[in-house]
C-alpha cells in the first residue's frame, strides 16, 4: 500500500524523485486540494457544531496514530493508551497552571507550546516505563500489562494524587486566556480546530518520515517475526522501547490538545473505554497511517449520525434518548464485531481496492 | 490476629467466587484458544438475570437454575454468531471481538436495567453473621462460597465422568487428535462458551448479593484476569488457586494498605500485583511454558 501507482509513460530519472512523497502531478494536485479543503474551506464553511466534531475527529486521530504505531507497526498490542494521553494532558495542565514561568514567556504566549513539548516527552517516558515489561513478555501478557498500566495510572495515580494537587478536588479547570500560542488565545472552536489540524498534519509527517527510515523498517521486522529480526542484528528491546516512547510522545501531544479543547481536566476523561475505543478505531480503519485517520473519521461520524437518528426515533421510544450513552456502547461493540467478521482488513483496504479499481480500469487484474 | 484471620476467611470466600468465574475463562482458552475479555460483562449478565427472576417471585435457587439455562442458550448463540466466523484469524481480531461483545452486553444491560444499584429484596441471606470459634463470618460470603464450590465440583464431575466432558478435555489437550477421533470441535467450542456463561452467571449472582447489583460487578468479573495469570492460562487447578489467592490478596490490601494510600487501593491492587508477577513468572504457576529468550 505504500507503492505509488504510476500511470503509463511516467517514470523517474533519479533516486530523489523516486522516493518522493507526491510523485505525479495528479497526486500533487489531489493532496494540495485536500490541504486546501482542510485548512481553508472547512474553517470558513463549517458551523460551530461541526467544527467541534472535527476537533473530536482530530483528537481521536492523534490518539489512534499512537496506537497504530504500537499495534500496526511493531505488533505490540496495547490496551492502555488512554493512560499516556492522560499523562500528557495532566503534565500540560500542571505546567500551565503551576509552573513559575518567567514573565516574558507568559506575555509572549510561549507557555502552552513549551508545555505541549514537555508533556509529550513526559508521556513518552511514562510510556517507556510501562513498556518495560515488553522486554520479558509478549502477546496476551503484554495486553495485560498495558491494561494494568491504564488502571494504575488513571484510576490510581491520577485520581488519588495528581488531581488533588493544590487541593482542588477532582478536576482542573484552566481560566480563559491561559492557553495562548504566541499572540493568539485559543478559546474558540475555530482556533482549537487550527491547532489540532496543524498538530495532526505535523504528527502525520513525523510518523510517515520515521516509518521510512531504518527505525521504521526495524519496527516492521519486529512485528513480522521478532526472533528473526534479532538474528539479523536488530536489537528488539531497544526498538520496542523506542516504539513505546514515540507512541507515548504522540499520545502526549493528543492530551495537550485535549486540554485546549476542553479547558478543563478530570481523570474521568480517560477511562479504559477510551483505550479500547482507540484500538477499535485502528481495527476498523485498517493498516497504515491512513487507517488511523479513516477509522477515526468513521467512528466519530457514525456516533454523530446515531445521535441525529436517535432524536426522531425517541418520539416512539423515549428511552432511546435517555439512555443514548448505552446505545453508543452497543453500537461500538457491534461495529467492531461486524468489521472484524466481514471486513477484517479495515476501511483503508477497501479504499485501496477502490483506488486500484479506478487506476487499473478497464483491466481489473 | 483476629483481624488477620477474618480478612483471610473473607478473602478465601470471595476468592471461591472468583475461582468459579476463572474456571469458565480457562475453559474457553483451553478448548478454543480464545482469550475472552468479555468475562466481566458475562458475570454482569448473570447477576441481572438472576435478579430479574428473583424479583418475579421465583425462589433464589430456582432463579440460579434459570440463569444457568439462559447461560447455556446465550453461550451457544454467542459462539455460533460471533466466534465461529473467526476461527483461524489472528489473535488480536478474536480478542477485539470479545471486547466488542463486552461493550455490546454492557450497553444492552444498562439499556434494559438502568444504572441504579439494585438489591435482592427480600434479602436472601440473613444479615447476622454466625460465629465459628471467635471468627464472625457473614452468611452472604459463606453461602456464596459453598454454592461456588458446589458448582465447581459439579463442573469437574461433568468433565471427568460424562462423555461430553471427556471430549472437551480431549480437545483441550490436543485438538487435532481429538478431531481425528470424531470429536466435534464446534460442539466443544459451543459447550465451553456455554459453561463459561453459566459459571460467570452464577458468579455474578453471588457477587451481586454482597454489595448490590450494578455495573461495578463487571469490574469484579475483570479480576478473573489476574487470577488466571497467577494460576497459568491453561490450568484449571491454577484457576482455583489463582482465584482464591486474588481474593485473599485483595482483602489484605483493603485491610492493611488502605491506611497508606488515601482513597483505597483495593480495586487496583490485583492489577498492580499481576503486572509485577508477569515480570517474574509470566506463565503463572502451572501454565505451559513457551521458552523464548528476548
Amino acid at each position: 500500500m505504500t507503492k505509488v501507482w504510476l500511470p503509463c509513460g511516467h517514470y523517474h530519472e533519479n533516486y530523489a524523485k523516486d522516493q518522493g512523497w507526491w510523485q505525479t502531478p495528479v497526486i500533487k494536485g489531489k493532496m494540495i486540494f485536500l490541504l486546501f479543503i482542510v485548512f481553508v474551506v472547512f474553517p470558513l464553511t463549517l458551523s460551530g457544531y461541526w467544527l467541534s466534531v472535527a476537533n473530536m475527529i482530530a483528537y481521536t486521530a492523534l490518539g489512534a496514530l499512537g496506537v497504530q504505531l504500537l499495534i500496526g507497526y511493531a505488533g505490540l498490542i496495547t490496551l492502555g493508551h488512554a493512560a499516556f494521553i492522560a499523562v500528557g494532558a495532566y503534565t500540560s495542565t500542571l505546567l500551565i497552571l503551576k509552573f513559575p514561568w518567567p514573565e516574558f514567556i507568559v506575555t509572549w504566549g510561549l507557555a502552552y507550546p513549551i508545555s505541549i513539548i514537555v508533556a509529550a516527552i513526559v508521556a513518552g517516558l511514562w510510556s517507556v516505563l510501562f513498556g518495560l515489561p515488553c522486554v520479558r513478555v509478549k502477546g496476551f501478557y503484554l495486553i495485560l500489562t498495558t491494561m494494568a498500566a491504564q488502571f494504575i495510572t488513571v484510576d490510581f495515580i491520577l485520581t488519588q494524587y495528581v488531581s488533588k494537587i493544590g487541593g482542588r478536588g477532582q478536576a482542573f479547570s484552566l481560566p480563559p486566556g491561559t492557553i495562548k500560542i504566541g499572540p493568539w488565545v485559543i478559546d474558540t472552536d475555530l482556533r482549537v480546530y487550527f491547532l489540532m489540524i496543524t498538530l495532526l498534519v505535523l504528527t502525520v509527517m513525523l510518523m510517515s518520515n520515521l516509518l521510512r527510515t531504518r527505525v521504521g523498517r526495524a519496527w516492521v521486522a519486529i512485528r513480522d517475526n521478532d526472533i528473526a529480526a534479532e538474528t539479523l542484528g536488530i536489537s528488539i528491546v531497544r526498538y520496542k522501547l523506542l516504539n513505546f516512547f514515540v507512541a507515548g510522545f504522540i499520545g502526549g501531544i493528543a492530551g495537550a490538545c485535549w486540554v485546549a479543547n476542553l479547558a478543563a481536566l478530570s481523570p474521568e476523561h480517560f477511562p479504559w473505554f477510551w483505550s479500547l475505543w482507540l484500538v477499535g478505531v485502528i481495527l476498523i480503519g485498517g493498516a497504515g497511517i491512513d487507517g488511523a485517520i479513516f477509522g477515526s473519521i468513521f467512528m466519530v461520524m457514525v456516533m454523530e449520525l446515531l445521535q441525529m437518528a436517535a432524536i426522531p426515533l425517541s418520539e416512539y421510544w423515549p428511552r432511546i434518548l435517555i439512555f443514548f450513552a448505552f446505545i453508543k456502547d452497543m453500537a461500538f461493540g457491534l461495529a467492531i464485531c461486524a468489521f472484524l467478521i466481514y471486513e477484517p482488513r479495515g476501511i483503508s483496504y477497501r479504499w485501496w481496492q477502490i483506488k486500484n479499481y479506478f487506476n487499473l480500469w478497464p483491466f481489473s487484474y | 490476629m483476629e483481624l488477620f484471620l477474618m480478612t483471610l476467611t473473607t478473602g478465601i470466600m470471595v476468592g471461591g467466587i472468583y475461582a468459579l468465574v476463572a474456571l469458565g475463562w480457562v475453559l474457553i482458552y483451553k478448548c478454543s484458544g480464545v482469550l475472552n475479555l468479555a468475562m466481566g460483562e458475562l458475570t454482569l449478565f448473570g447477576a441481572y438475570t438472576t435478579l430479574s427472576f428473583y424479583m418475579l417471585g421465583i425462589p433464589f435457587v430456582l432463579s440460579i437454575l434459570c440463569t444457568l439455562i439462559i447461560g447455556i442458550v446465550l453461550g451457544i448463540l454467542v459462539e455460533r454468531i460471533f466466534l465461529d466466523r473467526l476461527i483461524g484469524e489472528p489473535i488480536l481480531a478474536v480478542i477485539m471481538v470479545t471486547v466488542g461483545l463486552s461493550f455490546f452486553f454492557k450497553g444492552l444491560i444498562e439499556f434494559i436495567w438502568g444504572t441504579d444499584t439494585r438489591v435482592f429484596t427480600p434479602a436472601i441471606f440473613s444479615l447476622k453473621p454466625f460465629t465459628i470459634g471467635f471468627l464472625k463470618i457473614s452468611t452472604v460470603y459463606f453461602w456464596s462460597f459453598v454454592l461456588a464450590i458446589v458448582l465447581f465440583l459439579v463442573f469437574v464431575a461433568f468433565f471427568k465422568y460424562t462423555r461430553w466432558g471427556l471430549s472437551m478435555q480431549a480437545t483441550a489437550d490436543d485438538e487435532t487428535a481429538a478431531l481425528s477421533l470424531g470429536v466435534s470441535a464446534r460442539f466443544v467450542y459451543a459447550a465451553s462458551w456455554a459453561i463459561a456463561f453459566m459459571a460467570a452467571g452464577v458468579g455474578g449472582a453471588l457477587l451481586g448479593n454482597i454489595n448490590g447489583v450494578n455495573i461495578s460487578v463487571g469490574y469484579l468479573g475483570l479480576l478473573v484476569l489476574p487470577a488466571v495469570v497467577l494460576g497459568g492460562l491453561n490450568s484449571v487447578p491454577g484457576a482455583v488457586v489463582g482465584g482464591i489467592t486474588i481474593g485473599v490478596l485483595q482483602n489484605f490490601a483493603g485491610t492493611y494498605l488502605d491506611a497508606f494510600f488515601p482513597g483505597g487501593v483495593k480495586e487496583i491492587f490485583p492489577f498492580a500485583f499481576m503486572a509485577i508477577f508477569l515480570l517474574f513468572m509470566p506463565y503463572g504457576l502451572w501454565g505451559w511454558i513457551k521458552i523464548e529468550r528476548m
